[in-house]
């Protein structure tokens, strides 16, 4: 074979080692996000009955995702608003929450912002949790607020999403007495 | 002995004239041509949907297949009345409402029954009676009311309220 034929060959396997090596060490960090909410929704569903100690362990586990001042925000029609604080609050409801015995939760329509810096980043998403055997899903839009703590991506903010408003822009801007452009379902 | 013959080939099986047809050629291309105007279409103009929930039950009634026309508002802008579907983060879930108020309008409702600009609405598709109390809110020039068509529940416990058009993927069809 021609020796030009070896070259290419080289050169070829040369960019895609280097391509590679590129990937593994300097990660694109919407792959990264979008990684580790896939890996969190694995970790919220419970496939079946645990034991106390897989409870307990599993909870950790999802804790692990929040930061330790993780601010959580929940306002759904026909419940009065509630809030977590602490990834220790959140830690105990996981493990109340992981008694169910069977829960699927998935991150649908993941829309990821990352701030210039890199350091955080803002992700916008639909949950879908079922509890196996009934009919019912519990559907909502949520924006999650992330940052990037000694290399690993952590949840630092969770608050749910109206898709439907209960004020529309012009009220809300009254109500703020603000009169700039803005979404008006993120509150 | 005389035997009539094609062109000196043998004539394709029963089996293989109807999977692949006379011309394999040509039916490959039909197939990549349906496939092609089947992703158009049902990505692009009419979306199929899972209908869920009870929100617009008696018209709706859950688990029917439905679609989206996502090209319905392209020359003109939604109606009271209509059917949409709108999106959340993306449209892999979305709220299936009708439109009550159009933009700049005033909403509220007073005993169960939806005012527009202090005027009673009529609502031939609400089959259950309620009692809804809720003040009015005022749309801006890009919004619109969105409110299922099941008003039995308590209106606190029903997801309804305001989007701004950019929120709405496309008319229900059927």
């Amino acid at each position: 074979m021609k020796a030009w034929v070896w070259r290419v060959a080289g050169a070829l396997a040369f960019i895609v080692i280097a391509g590679w090596l590129w990937i593994v060490f300097f990660p694109n960090p919407e792959h990264v996000i979008r990684k580790r909410l896939a890996e969190l929704s694995k970790s919220v569903s419970i496939s079946g009955k645990e034991s106390p100690l897989a409870v307990v362990a599993n909870a950790s586990r999802v804790a692990d995702f929040f930061t330790a001042d993780i601010e959580i925000r929940i306002d759904v029609p026909g419940a009065s608003a509630q809030a977590i604080n602490g990834r220790e609050e959140l830690f105990q409801i996981a493990q109340r929450v992981r008694m169910i015995g069977g829960l699927d939760v998935r991150f649908l329509d993941i829309n990821l912002t990352i701030a210039p810096d890199k350091k955080s980043a803002e992700a916008n998403l639909t949950l879908r949790a079922k509890v196996p055997g009934d009919r019912d899903q519990i559907v909502q839009e949520m924006k999650l607020l992330l940052n990037k703590l000694e290399g690993t991506w952590r949840i630092q903010r969770v608050e749910t999403v109206k898709t439907l408003s209960q004020l529309g822009k012009t009220e809300f801007a009254k109500l703020m007495n603000f009169d700039g452009d803005f979404n008006c379902c993120g509150f | 002995m005389s035997m009539a013959t094609n062109g000196g080939s043998e004539a394709p099986p029963w089996l293989r004239t109807v999977l692949i047809g006379r011309n394999p050629k040509r039916t490959a291309i039909r197939i990549v041509v349906l496939i092609v105007v089947s992703i158009i279409v049902f990505r692009f103009i009419l979306l199929p949907i899972k209908v869920e929930g009870l929100s617009m039950m008696p018209a709706y009634k859950a688990n029917r297949v439905n679609f989206v026309n996502r090209v319905a508002y392209l020359f003109h802008a939604p109606a009271r009345g209509d059917v949409v579907a709108i999106r959340t983060s993306g449209i892999s879930i979305m709220f299936m409402k009708r439109i009550i108020a159009l933009p700049g309008e005033t909403v509220s409702f007073h005993n169960g029954h939806a005012m527009i600009n202090g005027n009673e609405l009529e609502e031939p598709y609400v089959r259950y009676a309620c009692n809804w109390e809720l003040p009015p809110r005022v749309l801006g020039q890009d919004e619109y009311y969105f409110v299922g068509d099941n008003r039995a529940m308590p209106a606190a416990d029903h997801t309804q309220g305001i989007a701004s058009r950019a929120k709405i993927v496309g008319k229900v069809l059927l």
